[in-house]
């Protein structure tokens, strides 16, 4: 569990990184970059939790940089809406994903994962942000819009699946 | 009342078994049995005159082989062994069929607690044998005779001489842990210095090496059945939990591929070790110990010469970068006309 929610973070991390990469000198660079240090701070959190609990990292790690990277590069050359389409869809499944693993660790013993519940709020919370974030920056006004996010969505759903496991 | 006093007997028997530790949860086991029996004991009335002996460290062999035999057929009658400690728990539960086999804390509660601690007994005795037996079922039935049981019950281990090995390379690791984790917590209060990740690989993979040598003629033999197809899981198991607990005291913290780098270089290191270990005829394996000193230095030389080239290469793209962006300048494609 900890597993997939450490590979989301470095995907996410690359996302933002490929955006920057193409709209970094432009108006929304500023707010991308902003977006991107907070990943940086949840990955760097997840690093820790991750060394503390002995769990493996997913071995799909170089996979993920590659394609996050070119997703966000990719949606980035759509234009800003582009980026902030992906980021929208990208942080959807993301905050999807958090709830459904709150919901399961209160099932569990809310008690135990006092910490870890808390944690995982917080970066919910952060990604629901950064969601609407992005549709406040007009992600809806791209041409197909719904295509895309139905795509992107469907590949971070299966990533999770397959960092479960792998 | 006189199961009472039957209890009081087992409490005394098990003391006097003394090396084997009780832990809590085969208690709480024997609690709920138990509570079980408890529920039972008006049933079972008749059971009661069934002569079971009373415990006693002598005779508790015996009672073992009641046991081993009364087990098919009368799974109950022996719960209400357990009654004399079970009064004060004040949980109640419905009355379940023990038909599980590894769930017979109850049963034996009179020499151990759980069938797994009476498995892991007998394959101690049974690596004295070793030597003279080879890893085989042999030595398994000469460890259980020295206990006072039947050579018969070394048919409880299906896995034959495949549980021997894989018991003692699961004793082996734990005791590597330990120490590792003795040294951990020292370094920790400040009464050790930490020592270098080489010179704690190193370390790490000596002892473990070590506490194969008084099975030294025998391992080629013991490793063969490690290979074994339907051995093979439970020994990689065994060999990555080692890698792992390695690498972690030796404070690795990586959350990257290099966490998967790192793993196989040390299980590469470990293996060939092992093997060089096992033709080594060089006084106190001294051949085996510079063997690994030396593929040691290479990873570590490996990893010192991947970071150069890192460098390098960063250094290198720079280069370019500056060496394209003069170019650009001198030919006047930078200048907006």
């Amino acid at each position: 569990m900890l597993r997939v929610d450490h590979a989301g973070e470095y995907g996410a991390n690359r996302i933002y990184a490929g955006q920057m990469a193409v709209l970094g000198r432009s108006q929304t660079g500023q707010l991308i970059q902003e977006m991107w240090d907070q990943e940086k701070k949840h990955l760097a959190k997840f690093n820790e939790i991750l060394a503390e609990n002995r769990v493996r990292p997913t071995l799909l790690l170089p996979l993920w940089n590659v394609a996050g990277f070119l997703l966000g590069a990719g949606t980035a050359l759509l234009g800003k809406e582009g980026a902030m389409a992906c980021t929208v869809a990208v942080e959807e499944s993301i905050s999807e994903h958090y709830n459904s693993q709150i919901r399961a660790l209160m099932e569990e013993d809310p008690d135990r994962y006092v910490e870890l519940l808390k944690l995982i709020k917080e970066f919910r919370d952060d990604e629901m942000e950064h969601h609407d974030t992005g549709l406040e920056h007009d992600a809806e006004s791209l041409p197909g819009y719904k295509v895309l996010k139905g795509a992107i969505q469907l590949g971070c759903t299966a990533a999770i699946f397959v960092s479960q496991r792998l | 009342m006189a199961a009472l006093l039957r209890g009081l007997r087992v409490g005394r028997a098990l003391r006097g078994f003394g090396s084997v530790p009780k832990t809590s949860s085969p208690q709480c086991n024997g609690l709920r049995r138990g509570f079980h029996c408890a529920a039972l004991r008006l049933q079972e009335d008749k059971d009661k005159s069934i002569p079971v002996p009373p415990s006693s460290a002598a005779s508790s062999t015996t009672t073992y082989h009641e046991h081993y035999q009364a087990h098919p057929s009368k799974n109950n009658t022996a719960t209400h062994m357990q009654e004399a400690p079970a009064p004060e728990a004040g949980a109640k539960e419905a009355p379940q069929p023990n038909t599980s086999y590894a769930d017979q804390s109850g049963e034996q509660g009179e020499e151990y607690e759980t069938e797994e601690q009476l498995q892991a007994h007998i394959l101690n005795a049974a690596l004295d044998f070793v030597q003279l037996h080879g890893w085989t079922l042999e030595a398994i039935s000469a460890g259980a005779e020295t206990l006072g049981l039947s050579a018969a019950s070394s048919g409880m281990f299906q896995n034959g001489a495949g549980d021997l090995v894989l018991h003692f390379i699961a004793q082996c690791n734990a005791q590597l842990t330990e120490q590792m984790a003795e040294q951990h917590n020292q370094v920790q209060l400040g009464q050790a210095e930490p020592k270098k990740t080489a010179e704690f690989l190193r370390d790490a993979v000596e002892t473990r090496l070590r506490m194969l040598t008084p099975y030294m003629d025998n391992w080629p033999q013991a490793m063969s059945i490690l290979l074994l197809p339907h051995n093979i899981p439970d020994s990689l198991k065994h060999l990555s939990t080692l890698v792992d607990d390695i690498w972690y005291y030796a404070g690795d913290r990586s959350t990257d591929l290099n966490w998967y780098t790192k793993r196989a270089a040390l299980t590469g290191i470990y293996n060939t070790t092992e093997l060089v270990m096992i033709q080594d005829s060089s006084e106190d394996f001294q051949d085996t110990w510079n063997f690994l000193e030396n593929r040691i230095q290479d990873i570590v030389n490996t990893a010192g010469a991947a970071k150069q080239a890192a460098s390098t290469g960063e250094a290198v793209a720079q280069g370019l970068l500056g060496a394209a962006v003069t170019l650009k300048n001198l030919t006047g494609i930078n200048q907006r006309r």
